[in-house]
């Protein structure tokens, strides 16, 4: 994100603490994203759709309570939907579900197309299956997102040194457990 | 099972199936009202601080009263004790 697009959305952010209507701006720009991110840790429209609702509701209750705090206004969204979650699964008691797009994890593997078959992708499954959801949670942001560490320390509310370890370790992981070349930008 | 459930999508949400849920003006709608709510609680609040403060003071208030009122009930006895006992004595 550029520094005149931070600033512009600042000044959306500004206008709608004093006016609610101006929030719609940035409702519109990030629905999307949030609605993804939500639904693939339910794998539930409906589901998504509520807990959607509810994180812009409490994102618009509290914009005035909004500081900058050196990462995009994108990333205060993701951890309030991170925390929708989190908080519907602990009052549901269920296991955490993660649903992963099959075309998102061919385009992050530097894998072709005869490399693939059926086999590896459900080893690859279970494998993920037992990988602890700390770990799950950095690899969805930085893969499935593109957030860089600051972000995802930002929004899973750990330090930044601990999102690298973790997205690192998970990659070392898949990489010795199946022999692939996993796309890495080196962002840091 | 494992930690998590994690199941494979063949296929993408489109954004058509997103733009169904999308709809700022139920979420306005809705804040309104929390923020209505919000206002009501806090000036109900203010009243209850107000109307205890009202209740603690008035109470008090009797307790000062009802004290000094037993003070001087309490200092009219003893001067009728110590008029009995002179009239005793003379």
């Amino acid at each position: 994100m550029s520094e005149a697009e931070i600033q512009q959305e600042y000044e959306i952010l500004e206008r709608s603490k004093k006016d609610s209507s101006a929030f719609g701006e940035l409702y519109e720009r990030y629905y999307d994203r949030i609605f993804r991110f939500i639904y693939r840790q339910t794998d539930d429209e409906d589901l998504t759709a509520d807990l959607c609702s509810q994180t812009f509701l409490s994102a618009l209750n509290n914009v005035a309570r909004y500081q900058f705090r050196g990462v995009p206004f994108s990333a205060w969204l993701y951890k309030i939907a991170s925390n929708e979650v989190n908080k519907h699964y602990r009052k549901q008691k269920k296991v955490k579900v993660f649903s992963i797009e099959e075309l998102r994890v061919r385009e992050l593997m530097e894998q072709t197309d005869e490399g693939w078959d059926e086999e590896l992708i459900q080893r690859m499954l279970t494998y993920l299956k037992e990988l602890p959801t700390e770990m799950l949670q950095v690899l969805e942001l930085r893969f499935f997102e593109d957030k860089d560490f600051k972000e995802i320390a930002f929004i899973l509310d750990i330090t930044e040194s601990g999102a690298k370890m973790r997205t690192y370790r998970a990659i070392d992981r898949l990489r010795k457990n199946f022999n692939l070349r996993i796309k890495y930008d080196g962002k840091e | 099972m494992g930690r998590n459930d994690i199941r494979l999508k063949r296929q993408r949400l489109s954004s058509g199936r997103i733009a169904q849920h999308r709809n700022y003006g139920e979420l306005m709608a809705i804040h309104e009202r929390d923020k209505k709510i919000k206002r009501i609680t806090r000036v109900f609040v203010y009243f209850l601080i107000v109307a205890v403060l009202i209740s603690i003071y008035f109470i008090v208030r009797k307790w000062e009263i009802k004290d000094g009122g037993e003070g001087k009930k309490a200092s009219s006895r003893q001067g009728i004790l110590y008029h009995d006992a002179s009239v005793l004595r003379s």
